[in-house]
Order: C-alpha cells, then sequence, then structure tokens
C-alpha cells in the first residue's frame, strides 16, 4: 500500500479520483440549488404549453405531464434518477422517452437535452478554441514585446492598449464591428454558422469576425499578465547565469524566460476555455450563432428548466475538468508543484 | 463568474427585446409610416420561381398543427390546408373561403351542429388520399398531452372533450362524425355563431390516420400545402420545397410562387433589418419575419428607397392599459386613470404619430361589425380637470399604483407615470423579465396596471372580446388581464356568441364592447400599426386590414 | 491540500494587476518608491474617477444650471418619428448631451444621475464581496482539510451558478416595496466574492508558511493573532488592488441587471437601461448610445487604471524585497 501511495503515477491516479468525486458533489449543488431557484420563480413552465385559450384542467394536465406540479425536490429527484436511468414521460403510445443518460427534455423543442447540447457544441467549440488560439498568439508575443521592451514606448502603448481593450464592453464592440464589417464594408457575412463539415470555407468566413472580437478584447489580459511574468523571469538568478554564459538573448527570452512565465498564463487558459467552451453567450448572442450559450439563454426565457440544468451541468463539468486539466499540468510542467499536498 | 455573468446578462436583455418584438398575436411595438402604405403598390409583379428568404429573431419553428398557433395566413398556411382558409385583400376585410372544404360550413341544430365536406383528390406531400378521418385524427391529436399547446379554441366547444385524452390509447371522439371519406360533423356542447372562423385555425389541419405519434412530429410534418419541409434545424433554418401533390386548381388562396422557402432563424432583428434594406447577401430576396425595430423604421423613413421597402398595416392589435379590476375596485377611480391617460405621449414614446391610431372602442377595426365611438371623450392628451373631479368625488384615495412592464415597455411605462402624476396619481413602475410579467399579470395577479396588446386569432369580434374580458378567462394565462368579472357582460358574450345569424350577432357584439367600457376595465390607447420590411425583390408583399402580418400564402419574387 | 499549490494560482488570479516592471539602474528605493505612487495610471486613474465621483455628487447642481432633470419629458424636441431633430441627438445649450429618442429626456441628466446609481451600487456592493472574500479566503487558506475543502467546494458551486437566473427569481420574488438599490447592491455583493476569496486564500498560504508566521506560531500565538497580526496586514495591499479592480465589474453587471431590465426601475436613470435603449438607435441616434456608453467605459477605464498604479504602488513583493 505505502509503496503503491507513493508512486507518482498512483498519486496522480488518486487525486484524479479524488477531484472528481469532489467535483460530483458540486454539480449535484448546483442542481439542486436550480432546482430550488427555479421553484421559487413565480411562473409555471407549463403555461407556455398549455394552449390558447388555457382551461385550468387543461393546465392541471399539461403539469401532470411535464412533472411540474411536483414540489422541487421530487423534480429533483426524478431529473438525476433520469440521468442513470432515463425516463418517460406520459403513458402510451405518445409518450415520450428520454433514455439514459438522459440530462432531460425538452418539451418547447421535442428534443432531449443530449441531443440539443450534441448539436450546439460544435458551434460553441468553433468560437471558444479558434478564439482562444487567437488570443493566446496575441496576447502572449505582446506581451513579451512589453516586457523586453519595457519603459519604451512600445510598452506604454501596448499597456494603453491593453487598458482599454480590458474596459470595453464586448457586447458594444461586437455590435459595432458587425455594422462596420459585415453591413457598412461587407467583408464578412453579418452572422450565422456554418458547420465546418458542410462547407469548412464558409465556416472560416463565419467565425472570422466572433474570433477576431473576442481574441482582441480578450488578449488585453494576456498580455499583461504574461509582460508581468516575463519581467519577473527575466530578473532571476537563472537568466543572469545564462547571459553570462552567452546564451543568446533571442533564446534567453523564447526558451528560458517564456517557458517559465508561461506556466500561471496556461492557467488562465485553461480556466478561461473551459469556461468559454461551456457557452460563449455573448459572442453566440451577437452573431446569431445558435451554440450553447444561446441554448442555455433561451431556456431561460423560455423557463425550460431541464435544458437549463442540463447545459449549466454540461457546462460547469467543463470548468471543473479544465480546472483539473491545468493542475495536472501544472505537476507535470512544473516540477515544483506536486499534487494532492 | 462576473465576466460570464455580465455577458450573460446583457445578452439576455437583447434577446426579451427580440421576442417582444417578434410579437405572437399581441404586438408590442407597432409602429408605421405616416403615409406608408400596406404594401404592394411600387412593388414589380411577382414570377414564378426563386428562393424567398424569411429572416426571423425566432430560435425554433413548430409546425405541428396540434400544438403550433401559427396564424393563418403566416408560415402554417403555407404548408398546412384546413377546413377554412382567410382571403386577405389589401381594402377590405379579410373573407372566410373554404380551403379543403367544398363550403365554409353548415351550421344545424341552432349552431350546436356543423358539418363540412371535404374537396375530392386532395393529396398529402407523401402522395396518400386526404379524407375526413385524417382531419379527425389531427383534431384528435391535439387532446394527448404531448401535444398541448396550440389554438384550443375547438377544445372547449366540442362535446365530451373535457375527459378525452387522444386517440393513442385507441378511443375516439364521439362528436366528430366521419360518416363517409369526405363528410366531417361536428357536435358543439353550446351553439356557437362562429365554428366556421374556427375550423380556418392551425389545428383543423388533417395528420395522416395513424401517424403523427412522436413528440418532434412537427419538426418534418407531412402537409397539404403548396410545400413540404425539407430540413427544420432549430436556431439554423427551415427550408421548405414544393410539394407536387398539391394542385393548385383546389386552393383558391394561395399562390406559391418561390420554388423553395428558406427561414433564417436566431437572427437579430436589428441587424437582419439592416442587411435587408441594403440588399448585402440575400437581403434583396428576404423579408423580414419578426416586425421592423424602431430605430431601422426611422432610419427607413429617412430614405426614400428604403422606405419604399416598407409595408404598415392599418389600425390593428388594440394596445391598451390594463387596470386590475379586483384591487381598483372604484369605478370612477377607474375612470380617472383614463382621463389622466396622455395618448399622444404614449404614442410618441411608441415611435410617434406613426405608431397607430387613437383607440376607443374595444374591438378593433378590421373586424367586421365594429361600430366607433369614444364614450369618454378624453382627447389626445387626456382631461386632467376631469379626472381630479372623478378623484374628488371618489374621496380623493391615496393612490399609488403598480405599472408592472416589461424591459421593453419602459419608455411607454415611464410616458404613463408622467401622465398620470399630473392628476395626483403616483405609479411605481416594476420591471420584470418577460416570463414572470406573464405569470403576474395572467396568473398571480399582484399589479394595479400593466400595458398589454391584443390583436385576435382569428377576426371575428367573439376572438376580440370574449378572451380580453369573459370572466372565464381570468388567470391560468389566459388574457382578461383587467381580472374584469361582470356577470351581466359574461352573460352578452354568451348570448352573442351563441347568434347563429351573423348579422344579429354583430349587432350585439357592438352592444357587448360599450356595455364593458361603461365599466372602464381597461384604458384603450391606441391601434398599433404594423411595420414589416421585405427586401427590393420581393414582390406581392402586402398587409390587409386584418391581420397586421402580411400575407405568406402570396409573396413572391420579381425578377 | 486538493489543489495544487497556491503559487501558481495567486499568480492567475489577479489577472488584471500587472506584476510591476522594476526600473532597470540603481536608483534610490524613496525615488523609485515616490515614483511609483506618481505614474501616470495612478494620477490618470484618479483624475478620471474623482471626475465621475463629482459629477454624481454634482448631478442636482447641474439640474440648477440647465434646468433639466432625468424625468421630464421634451416631446417638443422629437419630429415625428419620435427621433430627436438638430445636431447630434438634440445636442444644444440647454441639453449639452442631446435628449432621448421616444420621450425627450435629457441626456446629460441621464449620465449625471446615472453615475450616483453606477458609483453607488459599484461600490457598496463591492464592499460587501470584499468583505465576504477575505473572510473565507482567509480561514481557507489558514485552516487547510475540511474548512478549506468545504470552503473551495463552495466556491466552486458559485463559479458555476447561473447568477442571472438567480437575478431574474429574485427581482421577481421580493416585493416590490423593498429598495431595488438596495436589492441590487446584495445580490452583486454576495454573488461578487468567489474571485477576492480565492485569491486571498491563495495569498494566505503563501503567508502562512513565511518565516514570522512560522516563529509566531512557535512562541504560541492563537489563530486569531496569528491571522489579525502577521496574515491580515501582508494581505492588505493585493486587497486594495483587488478591491480597485473589481469595482469596475460591479459597475458593469449593474448595467448588465438594468440592460436585461432587473435592475434598477424607472423612472431612476441607469447608464445600463440607458445603454440598452440606446442599442437599437446607434444608427439612427448614434450619440444617445456614445455618452452612456462612453461614462460606462471610461469609469471601468479610470478604475483599471487607478487599480494598476496601486498594484505598483503597493506591491508586496516589493514591500519583500526592500
Amino acid at each position: 500500500m505505502s509503496t503503491f501511495a507513493s508512486s507518482p503515477l498512483a498519486r496522480t491516479l488518486w487525486y484524479i479520483l479524488k477531484r472528481a468525486v469532489q467535483a460530483l458533489v458540486v454539480i449535484i449543488l448546483i442542481a439542486v440549488a436550480l432546482f430550488l431557484v427555479f421553484y421559487m420563480l413565480p411562473a409555471n413552465p407549463a403555461q407556455l404549453s398549455c394552449g390558447k385559450p388555457c382551461t385550468p384542467e387543461q393546465l392541471q394536465r399539461v403539469s401532470a405531464f411535464m412533472g411540474t406540479d411536483q414540489p422541487w425536490y421530487a423534480q429533483l429527484g426524478a431529473y438525476m434518477l433520469g440521468i442513470f436511468a432515463g425516463r418517460t414521460f406520459g403513458t402510451g403510445a405518445s409518450a415520450v422517452v428520454c433514455s439514459a443518460p438522459c440530462l432531460g427534455y425538452s418539451f418547447r423543442l421535442s428534443t432531449p437535452v443530449t441531443t440539443l447540447i450534441a448539436q450546439r457544441f460544435p458551434v460553441t467549440a468553433s468560437i471558444a478554441i479558434g478564439a482562444a488560439v487567437l488570443w493566446m498568439l496575441v496576447g502572449v508575443s505582446t506581451g513579451v514585446l512589453a516586457a523586453v521592451k519595457r519603459g519604451t514606448w512600445v510598452d506604454r502603448l501596448l499597456n494603453a492598449l491593453s487598458s482599454i481593450g480590458i474596459s470595453s464592453p464586448s457586447y458594444l464592440i461586437g455590435l459595432l464591428a458587425i455594422i462596420v464589417f459585415a453591413i457598412e464594408l461587407p467583408l464578412f457575412p453579418s452572422s450565422g454558422y456554418v458547420a465546418f463539415s458542410t462547407n469548412p470555407l464558409e465556416w472560416l468566413q463565419h467565425m472570422l469576425l466572433p474570433w477576431l472580437v473576442l481574441a482582441l478584447l480578450n488578449a488585453a489580459g494576456y498580455t499583461r499578465i504574461t509582460r508581468a511574468q516575463m519581467v519577473t523571469e527575466l530578473e532571476q538568478d537563472y537568466i543572469r547565469t545564462a547571459r553570462s554564459k552567452g546564451v543568446p538573448e533571442r533564446r534567453i527570452i523564447g526558451v528560458h524566460a517564456l517557458r517559465n512565465a508561461l506556466l500561471p498564463v496556461m492557467t488562465l487558459f485553461g480556466l478561461d476555455l473551459g469556461a468559454l467552451l461551456g457557452g460563449a453567450v455573448l459572442t453566440e448572442k451577437v452573431f446569431s450563432m445558435q451554440g450553447l450559450g444561446m441554448l442555455l439563454l433561451d431556456s431561460v426565457t423560455n423557463l425550460d428548466l431541464q435544458v437549463l440544468v442540463g447545459s449549466t451541468l454540461f457546462a460547469a463539468a467543463l470548468v471543473i475538468i479544465a480546472n483539473l486539466i491545468v493542475d495536472i499540468c501544472y505537476s507535470l510542467l512544473d516540477p515544483r508543484v506536486t499534487l494532492g499536498h | 463568474m462576473k465576466k460570464k455573468s455580465l455577458a450573460l446578462t446583457a445578452v439576455a436583455a437583447l434577446t426579451t427585446l427580440s421576442l417582444a418584438l417578434a410579437g405572437c398575436g399581441s404586438s408590442a411595438t407597432g409602429l408605421g409610416g405616416a403615409n406608408a402604405s400596406n404594401g404592394s403598390n411600387t412593388q414589380a409583379a411577382p414570377t414564378k420561381g426563386g428562393t424567398l428568404t424569411v429572416l426571423t429573431s425566432g430560435t425554433s419553428i413548430n409546425l405541428d398543427p396540434a400544438s403550433s398557433q401559427n396564424l393563418a395566413t403566416t408560415t402554417g398556411g403555407m404548408i398546412h390546408r384546413r377546413l377554412n382558409e382567410w382571403k386577405v385583400s389589401k381594402n377590405g376585410d379579410a373573407e372566410l373561403v373554404p380551403d379543403l372544404a367544398t363550403n365554409t360550413g353548415k351550421p344545424s341544430e341552432n349552431g350546436k351542429v356543423w358539418t363540412f365536406t371535404l374537396k375530392k383528390g386532395l393529396k398529402f406531400s407523401n402522395g396518400q388520399p386526404i379524407t375526413s378521418k385524417d382531419v379527425k385524427w389531427g383534431l384528435e391529436r391535439s387532446f394527448a398531452d404531448t401535444f398541448s399547446g396550440g389554438l384550443s379554441y375547438h377544445k372547449q366547444l366540442l362535446e365530451g372533450a373535457q375527459d378525452y385524452h387522444g386517440p393513442f390509447e385507441g378511443q375516439e371522439l364521439n362528436s366528430i362524425e366521419t360518416p363517409d371519406d369526405q363528410t366531417i360533423v361536428f357536435h358543439l356542447n353550446q351553439s356557437f355563431g362562429e365554428f366556421d372562423w374556427v375550423a380556418s385555425l392551425i389545428s383543423f389541419s388533417p395528420v395522416p390516420y395513424g401517424e403523427g405519434k412522436n413528440k418532434d412530429y412537427g419538426t418534418t410534418p407531412v402537409t397539404t400545402g403548396p410545400y413540404e419541409v425539407k430540413s427544420n434545424v432549430p436556431g439554423r433554418e427551415l427550408v421548405m420545397v414544393r410539394n407536387k401533390y398539391w394542385d393548385a386548381s383546389t386552393d383558391s388562396v394561395r399562390k406559391a410562387y418561390p420554388d423553395s422557402i428558406v427561414y433564417k432563424m436566431s437572427q437579430d432583428s436589428s441587424v437582419a433589418a439592416q442587411q435587408i434594406m441594403a440588399g448585402s447577401g440575400d437581403g434583396k430576396t428576404s423579408m423580414l419575419g419578426d416586425l421592423v425595430p424602431p430605430a431601422q423604421l426611422a432610419q427607413a423613413q429617412a430614405n426614400p428607397a428604403q422606405k419604399a421597402l416598407l409595408a404598415t398595416s392599418g389600425d390593428g392589435a388594440l394596445e391598451y392599459l390594463a387596470i386590475n379590476n379586483e384591487r381598483v375596485k372604484d369605478k370612477r377611480v377607474r375612470e380617472a386613470i383614463l382621463y389622466a391617460t396622455d395618448r399622444e405621449a404614449y404614442r410618441t414614446a411608441a415611435g410617434g404619430e406613426i405608431a397607430g391610431g387613437y383607440a376607443s372602442t374595444l374591438i378593433t377595426p378590421g373586424i367586421s361589425g365594429r361600430e366607433q365611438y369614444d364614450l369618454y371623450k378624453p382627447g389626445k392628451t387626456g382631461d386632467v380637470k376631469k379626472a381630479k373631479a372623478l378623484l374628488a368625488q371618489a374621496g380623493n384615495p391615496k393612490l399609488n399604483l403598480t405599472l408592472v412592464a416589461t424591459s421593453s415597455q419602459t419608455e411607454k411605462a415611464s410616458a404613463i407615470q408622467t401622465a398620470l402624476k399630473r392628476a395626483g396619481i403616483t405609479v411605481t413602475i416594476k420591471t420584470l423579465d418577460s416570463t414572470v410579467y406573464s405569470d403576474t399579470v395572467r396568473n398571480a395577479g399582484d399589479f394595479d396596471l400593466a400595458i398589454s396588446s391584443w390583436q385576435p386569432d382569428f377576426p371575428s369580434p367573439y376572438a376580440n372580446i370574449a378572451p380580453l374580458f369573459d370572466s372565464s378567462q381570468i388567470g391560468n394565462g389566459n388574457m382578461n388581464e383587467s381580472h374584469y368579472n361582470n356577470p351581466e357582460v359574461d352573460k352578452l358574450i354568451a348570448q352573442a356568441t351563441g347568434t347563429v345569424d351573423k348579422a344579429k350577432a354583430l349587432k350585439l357584439w357592438a352592444e357587448v364592447d360599450k356595455r364593458i367600457m361603461e365599466d372602464v376595465p381597461v384604458v384603450p390607447l391606441i391601434y398599433s400599426h404594423n411595420t414589416f420590411l421585405r427586401g427590393s425583390k420581393v414582390a406581392n408583399f402586402m398587409i390587409g386590414t386584418f391581420p397586421a402580418y402580411p400575407d405568406y400564402l402570396v409573396v413572391g419574387l420579381s425578377k | 491540500m486538493s489543489t495544487a499549490t497556491s503559487q501558481p494560482r495567486s499568480a492567475s488570479a489577479p489577472t488584471r494587476s500587472s506584476q510591476p516592471g522594476t526600473e532597470p539602474g540603481d536608483k534610490k528605493a524613496a525615488v523609485r518608491a515616490r515614483s511609483r505612487w506618481a505614474s501616470p495610471a495612478l494620477v490618470w486613474g484618479t483624475v478620471i474617477v474623482s471626475f465621475f465621483v463629482l459629477l454624481a455628487l454634482l448631478a442636482p447642481v447641474f439640474t440648477l444650471i440647465t434646468g433639466n432633470d432625468p424625468y421630464q419629458e421634451h416631446r417638443e424636441l422629437l419630429g415625428p418619428s419620435s427621433v430627436p431633430t438638430g445636431f447630434g441627438g438634440g445636442i444644444s445649450a440647454q441639453h449639452w448631451f442631446g435628449v432621448t429618442p421616444l420621450r425627450g429626456v435629457d441626456v446629460f441628466s441621464i449620465v449625471s444621475y446615472g453615475a450616483q446609481v453606477s458609483l453607488g451600487i459599484g461600490l457598496a456592493s463591492t464592499v460587501i464581496s470584499t468583505i465576504l472574500g477575505l473572510a473565507i479566503g482567509l480561514l481557507a487558506g489558514y485552516f487547510p482539510g475540511v474548512v478549506d475543502a468545504l470552503l473551495s467546494r463552495t466556491m466552486d458551486v458559485f463559479f458555476g451558478f447561473p447568477f442571472l437566473i438567480f437575478a431574474i427569481a429574485l427581482s421577481a420574488v421580493v416585493p416590490s416595496s423593498f429598495p431595488r438599490p438596495l436589492l441590487l447592491i446584495l445580490v452583486l455583493g454576495f454573488f461578487g466574492w468567489p474571485g477576492t476569496a480565492r485569491l486571498m486564500r491563495a495569498q494566505t498560504l503563501t503567508l502562512r508558511e513565511r518565516d514570522y508566521t512560522t516563529a509566531a506560531l512557535v512562541m504560541g500565538a492563537s489563530p486569531w493573532h496569528i491571522l489579525r497580526y502577521e496574515i491580515l496586514p501582508g494581505l492588505l495591499p493585493l486587497l486594495i488592488v483587488r478591491t480597485t479592480l473589481a469595482i469596475p465589474g460591479r459597475i458593469g453587471s449593474e448595467a448588465a441587471l438594468s440592460f436585461l431590465g432587473v435592475g434598477i426601475n424607472p423612472p431612476t436613470p441607469s447608464w445600463g437601461r440607458a445603454i440598452s435603449d440606446a442599442v437599437n438607435w446607434a444608427l439612427v441616434d448614434p450619440m444617445y448610445l456614445i455618452f452612456p456608453g462612453m461614462a460606462l467605459f471610461l469609469v471601468t477605464f479610470g478604475f483599471n487604471l487607478l487599480g494598476d498604479g496601486l498594484s505598483d504602488a503597493l506591491d508586496p513583493r516589493k514591500g519583500e524585497k526592500a
């Protein structure tokens, strides 16, 4: 046992297991909170499916069918059970079956939530990954540049630009970008999403503007943190030693300093990317792309509780997994960090 | 967390707004051009062929006749034929014409039994012949819990429908008889003079007997109109192509000019309007499925070329200030509110002199039988003196009224607030999310004032008055938002509803209209004008007197 | 411990507070310190923030000068389609920023009175979230094991929770007699603490390992004493920076909630509501969007500059080195 536990691999596995259990608890808590809040909301989701005009009997029938006539804990229980065992709404030939793992069923869209997530995820992933790569490139290179040229006008200019980037409300910038680049000078399509598998070129055309807006605003934060880390690293002893040994400056900056400076940048990157993959709400809305963010938003507007819970849980899981990956990568990249202690 | 929540909230506001603008029966922000036409005057002639694009902020399109609430002359009308259909003309009221049926229905037993005969040789998009059994099956499906949510007027009328749970367990609804493949007979639980109009709703579209068991039937249903559904992906697009089994000679309403129609969903209405006005991308062959947002409307009006692309309805939906009659019980106070209201200020906040005409009656223009009257004559800006006098009569109660509003109504709400203040009535505005707003107004009743709007589901005084003022329509999400409960009026409504003689019924309805206004349950504000937008190559784009929406059935593309 | 050691987190959490670049050369520490307190970021940040504080405080004075308040309608200034007539959305000697479409309300009044709302709610809610964040972060950082695991998971729940839903539900549930600004302060404050807490926790973990803390522990100091006298002073610089940088976030969230329609109720003016209205009019009456939009941007910018400047001036690491 003791030899097993002390081997690095076993420790890593044990750590992952522990974190996974904790993640599960967090996810359940989020689900409980969502059901509670939703129950608190003075509106009955069945109302939206009652028809026009709606009689009290009809409303009762619809509530019973959707299960919204139950107290919140019963709804929560049925939902949780459904994840493992699947669910059936109604009886007979027209019953709605949602097979396990059932993250819920959207009565409004007549689709299981897992299918919805599968449909929407590629959209969000396209936005998130593309933009993330772009902002990482822009942010890190400008950060390094600012650090190397610190104190000069280049540094000050980059600092000013990143301050502006951080302070800009992205929904306004996004709308302005559409007005200028898609409508006034029609360089890009204004909105919509074309699947990569349908037409890669059109996919790229539709993605460019959202990528640019999202990346340029987000890069500002990365510029700053990269600059700060680089400045710190460049003052470290090992850099001085390398310099005194005559290692070329390009190599010192590009390899030695940057490698260490990138660790915290990667942390931030992992967390940001994880959060964005769960739904790039703003970008999706402004550019009319139906990703996970819009799914979540529509579910709020339409009181689609099961979609709301399902997509929130999915997003929360992504954030938690991103967190975990970041922590594990750390232990692999940085010998000073050990897991589980 | 912080960043995400900010993004989320900001974005939700946009959604709420566009949803409000999309309007569904009750239009919120209707605006119109001062002298803008209701369309088609300056448009080139339509030709057969081409692809028409509809840009909409809606995120999903449900085409299930059982659970859809689509208007007869928009999307649903293009794919689903029903017993009767509306023939819209530019000038003059919407006309009821037979669609699947050979005539608009024969009432007997004083309007309690209605008989329809189907045309011969009609076919579904799958090639199967359409029989009366399919119409019956379509209606029966709407009773299954799985498929609730559609236009349900028939559910309250058909005999024995209360305990009926749909056909999927083998039960039939006996009040619908199909003596042969061409004949269908409806037995109602009351005399109902306007059942012929009810039979024009989408719920009266056939579904092939035995089909449509699955909840997602409405994504790509079997159709009967000139188009069938090729694909329908929520949030992306709906593609309709020609249905080769549709026979133009049997259809007096649908023109079916375009070869295909593509709905692009989840569009931002402002951006979409901009695209259509600029003619960029598919803009020239597109039309806007939503109302034109106020800013784009103002923009288009300043540019003659763009102004020609607008079509504005005449006096349409009634926008009114609902007074919660359960909380504001004194009729003199309600009358004082009416006199204190500044309808000019309201109309300015709604978009200016072109937002609509001033309203005084409850039955809206464009509905046959409407009689114009103005019981109180408060003038455009109200009569503060009279309001104060009435409040004095009522003993000068200290009034602090809560006005609930959605985020898209704040300007209008502020205008009402400012106006009532003139008479010493304090109004507190409470803004709510749109779903919570609906629940507050149509269920809980925890409010004093609300701004609302109503366009009937079919052009008859019944659909105009009963949903808003019959006491059975209080709560449960129904539209009697003023919680108006007057047994005398209920009786009058029942009497008018049961009158089969159309002329007599219309007279009764006009009386009901006035009788209700004597109690001032609501303050009529304006009859909103809806403005829509087409691309420069979209032809035959026009809005009749009813409904205040473009007639999709006749739109085509010009060369 | 459940997470990887604190060092990387402490670097990653304050994304906005750049660590300072030390000036090359061998200047004296005092000179360096003084120049840090006179950095352009700090000066400009202070100027911009002070400007808005003054604008908010003097809003009633401006009303006396121009005779405008954010409630009065000026319908006579609107054209037939309810758009303001005249240059720049009706800019005139009386209406410095023009008037709004639809009702003709003075935009300058909206911006100045809106500043009261934005700053007031931003500051008050930040105070709440800072106190919560500090307390929870300290506890989690100082008591590893169960307490830390519990608090850290609570933070995770808050991070993963859709704040929007909660805000909507609450705005509907709370009776209209409850003052809305107070509600917003509480909601924003209550949901704003996890970021600060995470940062404070990481920093506490680092400080705990310091020699002087260990020394105090060996000498038998109580946990309270150590937290109060050994750790808290070490946290303060970072806390001040973090707080300054959190304020613009709160202001933005308030604007976003008002934007959504569940924020400040009309007729009380709010930047967020003005922006959400103005977005629709951007192409017709751009000035209506530009003034409140610029105000929001500038306040955010000002607080960010101030935070950066403070971070440079107060940098804890420098204190150690000296």
